[in-house]
């Protein structure tokens, strides 16, 4: 019983110092951008600091006590326990385990899909305050131009203007073969509410070449056209809805960015 | 395996997300429990239901603990001998109207400030109406746990045989003419049984307060991060697995929306400090009435408090409990729905 306890309380310190490592193995490795919004960074970096403090004074006192007599009552201390002792600490040192070991992934174009890709900013999601629109249309980014686009939405107003963006290929099965979409995730708090944005692009070649997930800056030039999907709902429409498309003339393949996801 | 991968990306993201603000409210509710005297609290209690419930609704604010960290302390203040009306309203509005909570929410929703507004008043007018209803209840005991309802009772009996002793006489007498249980103090002073607790917390060095702070510290977030985990994990794998589309059909109009925000809230179970932020992933698919649904019914009932307040509760209690404030956060976000 007595070693049961003992081994409850080393299990808590693990706990402790496995959550602290991983906050900041997240912070190090930039992984937190895969995660979160940059303005909660801070919350993360300060929480793993006091995590790993809080797992070596913990460890300290287990030693200091280990030399003296008996630990103090625990009545006052005592709590409604939801799982066996040694459960909560085991399921944390676990979950913290594979933190460590498996990387956070960059949302993927079948997210995407599951979550509607839009050409619109949902009026609820937070605008930010600093947005300044960039003059020269190339020199926009895929965000920008869904910002352009939300606060002038006619898309005729765009046709023929210059283009170079980058972003990641979804294919989107309503589209004809030679059409695919550029997208982008934007995230307002965490990557469980990421929402993907993106804009239609006329290849001259089938989108085969081009499979979903690949990273690509695009040049072109923009236009409109009449498609027969509402990318809202990802739904075939009967009578296409006139939208801003990007005729492609350069495609280049890059690298997936550190920073995948816009704000 | 590339779904496997993308529910654990999402997972982390939660948990990285939440994982500060258990800290945060862990580290309050330590030290709470160190610097405030619950004994004193209860003196200055008012006895009327209503007012009661008022003030039980406004505890949070002094105890600013999500609905993982409110039953411990609802249970503790049950035990001490608060008025039914405090405690239950407490239990009920605490996870909501605090300090930390109303922040995050604001946070979350800023360009929609009426989402904090009214989650609060929602919260505080369905825990007042809810504690004023248990009020009328004289005796909670047979709706309570035995153990707990065996401690009421002599608690009770205790107090009365106090009060009746210092009506006969007002000078301060000999603890040893007092009844009541007694134990032997460190310089042979006898220790009320009732006070116990107080001298254990009141008269302690700093580095025993400091243990009993740290103690309750990793206690509290061992316990509350392995059920923030399991609450991550069920809303990580209804994201990924679940398609928008099927909840999407779930709410369609005003009044199935409600319901399946409502429903989503008791089952996903994510603590009230981050609630907000769920709620704000279906800002673009949902309805104002049916968030506020979701903000409003998730921190008072869902599965994972659900298991707590069965230490405190007989399951009937549970059930008229949950049945009210079903019915009250569906009729107040519909009436919302239908006003704004």
């Amino acid at each position: 019983m007595l070693k049961n306890k003992k081994l409850t309380i080393w299990l808590d310190v693990v706990a402790l110092f496995a959550w602290g490592l991983l906050l900041i193995k997240y912070w190090l490795t930039n992984e937190l951008n895969l995660l979160i919004h940059p303005n909660y960074f801070w919350l993360v970096r300060i929480t793993g600091i006091i995590l790993l403090i809080l797992s070596m004074i913990k460890t300290l006192e287990i030693i200091k006590q280990a030399k003296k007599t008996p630990p103090l009552d625990q009545a006052i201390i005592e709590h409604l326990t939801l799982f066996p002792p040694g459960w909560s600490s085991g399921l944390l040192i676990f979950t913290a385990l594979i933190g460590l070991i498996i990387s956070p992934q960059v949302l993927t174009s079948q997210t995407a899909l599951q979550r509607g890709v839009t050409d619109t900013l949902p009026l609820t999601r937070s605008q930010p305050q600093s947005f300044r629109l960039n003059n020269k249309p190339e020199e926009r980014s895929l965000i920008e131009w869904i910002r352009t686009l939300n606060a002038y939405p006619e898309p005729d107003a765009y046709t023929g203007q210059k283009a170079k963006i980058q972003g990641f290929v979804i294919h989107l099965p309503q589209l004809p073969e030679n059409y695919l979409l550029i997208s982008r995730f934007v995230l307002t708090c965490c990557a469980v509410d990421a929402y993907p944005v993106g804009i239609p692009v006329k290849l001259s070649t089938s989108n085969q070449s081009y499979p979903p997930d690949t990273w690509l800056e695009i040049e072109g030039e923009m236009a409109t056209e009449s498609l027969n999907v509402d990318r809202n709902t990802l739904t075939e429409t009967t009578s296409g809805k006139r939208q801003l498309i990007l005729v492609a003339k350069k495609i280049k393949e890059i690298e997936t960015p550190k920073d995948p996801y816009n704000y | 395996m590339n779904q496997f991968l993308s529910a654990l990306t999402l997972f982390f993201s939660l948990l990285v997300e939440a994982m500060p603000f258990l800290l945060l409210g862990v580290l309050l509710s330590s030290s709470l429990l160190l610097f405030i005297d619950e004994g004193q609290l209860i003196t200055k209690l008012p006895k009327n239901p209503i007012l009661g419930a008022f003030v039980g609704s406004f505890a949070g604010f002094l105890f600013p603990v999500c609905e993982c960290g409110n039953v411990p302390v609802a249970r503790r203040l049950l035990m001490q001998g608060v008025p039914t009306s405090v405690a239950v309203s407490f239990l009920l509005a605490a996870p909501t109207i605090n300090p930390i909570v109303i922040w995050s929410t604001f946070v979350a929703f800023r360009d929609q400030p009426e989402i904090v507004f009214f989650r609060v008043i929602f919260s505080l007018g369905i825990a007042t109406f809810l504690g004023c209803v248990f009020a009328v209840q004289k005796d909670l005991t047979p709706l309570l746990q035995p153990v707990l309802a065996q401690r009421i009772k002599w608690l009770l009996k205790t107090r009365t045989a106090q009060a009746q002793n210092s009506l006969k006489d007002h000078k301060n007498i000999s603890p040893l003419l007092k009844s009541g249980t007694f134990l032997l103090g460190n310089q042979g002073q006898p220790i009320q049984m009732e006070n116990l607790e107080a001298n254990l917390i009141g008269k302690k060095s700093f580095n025993q307060k400091f243990k009993v702070f740290l103690d309750n510290l990793t206690q509290e977030l061992r316990e509350l991060g392995g059920i923030l985990i399991f609450g991550s994990a069920i809303a990580a794998i209804i994201q990924v697995f679940v398609p928008r589309e099927v909840i999407l059909s779930l709410g369609q109009d005003n009044i199935t929306s409600v319901i399946a925000m409502m429903i989503l809230a008791g089952i996903v179970s994510i603590c009230s400090t981050v609630d907000s932020f769920f709620a704000l992933s279906f800002a673009s698919t949902f309805t104002t009435g049916s968030l506020l649904a979701f903000l409003v019914f998730g921190p008072m009932i869902d599965i994972k408090a659900i298991g707590l307040m069965l230490s405190i509760f007989k399951p009937k209690m549970l059930i008229y409990l949950f049945a009210l404030a079903a019915q009250l956060t569906f009729i107040l976000t519909l009436g919302y729905g239908y006003i704004f």
